[in-house]
């Protein structure tokens, strides 16, 4: 009855992960090649798209491209894609984290002397006009 | 009776661990953990640079201009490169090809090294013709044997509040920098204990995070690349 | 203590600890040693690094609490009382600085955290027990360039570091700002431990939903204390370059923007808050269980509420700087997620409160600390809603009112909890009783000095007093009065405490395992522990508050 028995199985309460450790699967060298030629070929991508004038999409497109990269290597040179999804949560909460950081931030820095006319601000951050309503 | 369990414990089984196994995914998870944080850490330098780029696109996309797009370019082909030897250096060890493992660490070492002298140059240049950070940059410099650089005189014409520009570019590829210099030191410690003999097909944890720490590099200049180099 | 039977696996295969030897007798240790100093600077037993933290932290709270006397003393007089203008601004610096970095932020964790949560998880150990060891050395390191600092001086920018007035400073800025960044990794690192201790080094038997309310705590602590802190270490690193070589990114000067730091700032340190009392929370809950004798109401929802201030607390930290200029838009929207921040710690209270309606209430020591944290925290955080109320914020920002309302926070709510689980678990970690007389003499000049000190604080705030003036106005020195001798009360408290804990380590009653009637899973191993926490790993049957399912055997007092 006491809390206080021999153990009779091993290790955490969790049921013993199949792709931790040694126990993953042994990846293939020419799946690995190609990864690797898919991130250059994004890499070679990304130099092309940055001579070609498309405004604010370029930011965009660049982000979209170093996201698809990062996205092959995290998935198949980092193994998330087939190791522990507590470990791929970590990433996905740090990238919120990070995403909520940007978020917040720019939506002040993007937005001063938005709301407030009697701000005593001169001059407005984002376009560099004489702020309405600002300071003598 | 008393069974003396430790013939049966491998010798790279810490004590308070229970099976090889959970060591293992307890050392992944630390690891896991321990690059979120490494994530949030950068990221304060790329919300800096969304905030002074919202604000000056002008002069970040002129001053980007001015960084060498194909040097940035080859800094990131050889670090993907790197990120493939690494990966396949964990591979060698899992497999417990131990000569195999030493020669793709030596590899993605001797990328390390090169993305780094590329780094020398570009920052040489930059000293040279005024692209500095902040409050030093176009300023007019005297140096060693006595030429004197003119304000304006090498930097190209660019607008004065390029300087921010160049602050974030130095913090951001420094701190990326050191990080490169700290792998270096990690994967020559891996090396040696992999020569050592110290790693197999049953313990090779230690590759194993290393190599997610050096891909984590990787990732971060994934995204520095474009947002410094490519700006349109 | 239960004997273990003649066929059971020994615990700790390769080093044969007796089973008999307390963790004060023997340790794993780098070093090699079993005993002496060098076995303790080298150890590797989570239950050593505990208590040297604990040791650690106590320095920095009595460094920090001469500080503080300090301060208010300053305050009985006007005009000069003991110090001048500039010499003020440092003191008060240093009391933010010390009692921030190097004492609340890694009280609970480090030292308590780190002995009772392998316990309580039924392991032998954290997940990286080297690593743990590390964090003690690099809080040192940390601790001495703060040290440095505060030798040559100090600084007197304000805890808070505040750009630009932080960069044009002639004081020894840069090592403060130094330590505070070596000592985040001390932090992160306990993080880092505690998570993979927590997923991967439970006893069999022990599901997430059998975990103690304080491990739940720790869990969600560490998660903050992993994304929050390198945020603190990115800005404090670009503060000193910009300080050393005028990058222009914080310093308006060169083109920065001073408001810009206050977000990378506040970003880690609203988060930080709640690494100060989400653990803090999870002490009361361990401490209401045993002295209520019952499950806490709502485990899952106390649990969860954990996670949850994890969670949340990280979007709400534009409420520090409502008035420093950032955008209206963006401050109404941190105004309106403050709000709902407040709600997890709302769960938490209404469950305390429900697990002690009927429950069969012993009114030892400890529960004292943790009743009074309840009414301590509820009057912290409800003046917390008020200063995330924008329109309150404008008149109420950067007055006394705001340095009441955290000190109820972190002082009664956090140091509360954190004496009250030192009273708690004393026996467990020294296998010694102190005096329960002493103890309440302690908490009834602390409860008293406290709030005196802190509640005057409030009327000054709200009346318009500002905080971190060398000389406030005439009209508030009555008041200020009030709170300095508050503060001696206080302090007169925590030193009958001190007393109390020494003689009971000098000459106190011997403690058996589990003094409290408990039946949570610390209680079922010896007092002190055995180095490897227990003779038999145990296997767990049920939770830590299932009091109806314990036996006798396990909740005696006699064992």
């Amino acid at each position: 009855m006491s809390q206080l028995e021999p153990r009779e199985t091993v290790a955490g309460a969790e049921a013993p992960s199949t792709h931790g450790g040694a126990l993953r699967h042994l990846g293939d060298v020419r799946f690995y090649v190609a990864v690797f030629v898919a991130l250059l070929c994004c890499t070679l991508l990304t130099v092309a798209v940055s001579s070609v004038h498309l405004g604010a999409l370029n930011l965009v497109v660049a982000i979209v491209i170093a996201s698809m990269k990062a996205t092959l290597v995290v998935l198949f040179f980092m193994h998330l894609a087939t190791g522990s999804r507590f470990n791929a949560m970590i990433l996905i909460v740090s990238l919120m984290m990070v995403g909520v950081f940007f978020a917040y931030t720019l939506n002040d820095t993007g937005r001063r002397t938005e709301v407030d006319v009697d701000q005593s601000a001169k001059v407005s951050p984002a376009t560099g006009l004489p702020a309405p309503g600002g300071a003598d | 009776m008393a069974t003396d369990s430790s013939s049966r414990r491998p010798t790279f089984l810490a004590d308070h661990f229970d099976t090889a196994e959970q060591q293992a995914d307890a050392a992944k998870l630390g690891m896991w953990v321990f690059l979120g944080q490494e994530i949030l850490f950068f990221a304060g330098l790329f919300v800096a640079y969304g905030v002074f780029r919202s604000w000056h696109p002008d002069v970040f996309s002129a001053a980007s201009h001015a960084l060498s797009k194909p040097m940035g370019t080859a800094n990131t082909v050889v670090l993907l490169f790197s990120s493939l030897t690494a990966a396949l250096a964990v591979r060698a060890a899992q497999r417990g090809a131990r000569h195999q493992t030493t020669a793709l660490l030596l590899v993605t070492i001797a990328c390390a090294l090169a993305f780094l002298v590329v780094k020398y140059f570009e920052y040489q240049h930059k000293f040279h013709t005024g692209l500095l950070p902040g409050q030093w940059f176009g300023v007019p410099r005297t140096f060693p044997g006595g030429a004197v650089m003119q304000r304006g005189e090498a930097a190209p014409a660019l607008p004065a509040g390029a300087g921010a520009f160049f602050s974030l570019y130095f913090v951001m590829t420094g701190v990326h920098a050191l990080h490169i210099i700290v792998g270096i030191g990690v994967l020559t410690w891996i090396l040696i204990r992999n020569l050592r003999g110290q790693f197999s097909a049953e313990f090779f944890t230690p590759v194993d995070n290393v190599a997610l720490y050096w891909h984590l590099v990787d990732l971060v200049w994934i995204y520095l690349f474009p947002l410094l180099y490519l700006i349109d | 203590m239960t004997t273990a039977t003649t066929d059971a696996p020994t615990p700790h295969a390769g080093h044969e600890p007796d089973p008999r030897e307390s963790y004060i007798e023997t340790t794993h240790s780098l070093a090699g040693t079993k005993q002496g100093a060098l076995s303790w600077l080298t150890t590797l037993d989570h239950k050593r690094i505990g208590i040297i933290y604990l040791c650690l932290v106590l320095l920095a709270f009595l460094m920090g609490g001469v500080f503080a006397v300090l301060v208010r003393i300053e305050h009985l007089t006007q005009g000069k009382t003991i110090v001048d203008a500039d010499t003020y601004n440092r003191i008060f610096t240093l009391h933010g600085v010390v009692m921030v970095f190097l004492f609340i932020i890694p009280s609970i964790p480090a030292a308590l955290g780190n002995f009772i949560l392998p316990i309580q998880l039924g392991a032998r150990d954290v997940a990286f027990p080297r690593i743990n060891l590390l964090s003690v050395y690099i809080y040192v390191l940390g601790a001495g360039f703060a040290l440095y600092s505060l030798i040559h001086g100090g600084i007197d920018t304000g805890w808070t570091f505040y750009t630009p007035y932080s960069e044009r400073s002639n004081s020894f800025v840069i090592p403060m700002l130094t330590g505070a960044f070596i000592m985040g990794f001390s932090s992160i690192l306990t993080g880092v431990n505690f998570i993979a201790t927590i997923h991967k080094m439970r006893a069999p038997g022990m599901s997430w939903g059998r975990l103690s309310l304080f491990s739940w705590g720790l869990y969600a602590t560490s998660i903050i204390q992993v994304l929050a802190t390198p945020v603190l270490a990115i800005t404090l690193l670009l503060l000193i370059l910009d300080r050393l070589f005028d990058l222009g990114i914080f310093n308006p000067k060169y083109g920065g923007d001073p408001i810009l730091f206050q977000h990378f700032f506040w970003f880690y340190s609203h988060p930080a808050v709640y690494i100060m009392i989400v653990p803090g929370m999870g002490i009361v809950s361990e401490i209401i269980a045993t002295f209520a004798r019952r499950q806490v109401v709502g485990y899952w929802f106390v649990a969860m509420s954990s996670l949850g201030l994890a969670l949340l607390g990280f979007l709400v930290w534009g409420h520090h700087l409502f008035v420093s200029g950032m955008s209206e838009y963006a401050a109404m929207v941190f105004s309106a997620l403050t709000f709902l921040v407040a709600i997890p710690s709302g769960v938490k209270l209404f469950n305390w409160l429900a697990t002690l309606h009927k429950g069969s209430i012993s009114l030892a020591s400890p529960m004292l600390y943790a009743l009074g944290f309840i009414f301590f925290f509820t009057i912290g955080g409800l003046t917390g809603l008020f200063l995330g109320m924008l329109a309150v914020d404008v008149h109420l920002t950067d007055t006394y009112f705001v340095v009441a309302h955290f000190h109820y926070v972190m002082v009664g709510g956090t140091v509360m909890a954190f004496i009250g689980g030192l009273h708690y678990w004393w026996p467990k970690m020294t296998g010694r009783l102190y005096d329960e007389t002493l103890a309440r003499i302690a908490y009834g000049l602390v409860f008293v000095g406290f709030n005196v000190t802190f509640l005057a604080q409030f009327v000054i705030g709200s009346r318009g007093g500002t905080r971190r003036y060398w000389d406030p106005p005439p009209q508030f020195h009555q008041l200020h009065v009030v709170s300095t001798v508050g503060s001696w009360v206080l302090g007169l408290g925590f030193i009958v405490m001190l007393v109390m804990f020494v003689r009971s380590l000098t000459g106190g009653a011997k403690a058996r395992a589990n003094p409290w009637g408990s039946a949570a899973v610390e209680w079922q191993t010896s007092s002190p522990p055995p180095l490897s926490n227990f003779a038999v790993q145990p296997t767990i049957t049920r939770g830590p508050y299932d009091y109806h399912l314990a036996t006798p055997d396990e909740l005696s007092e006699d064992r």
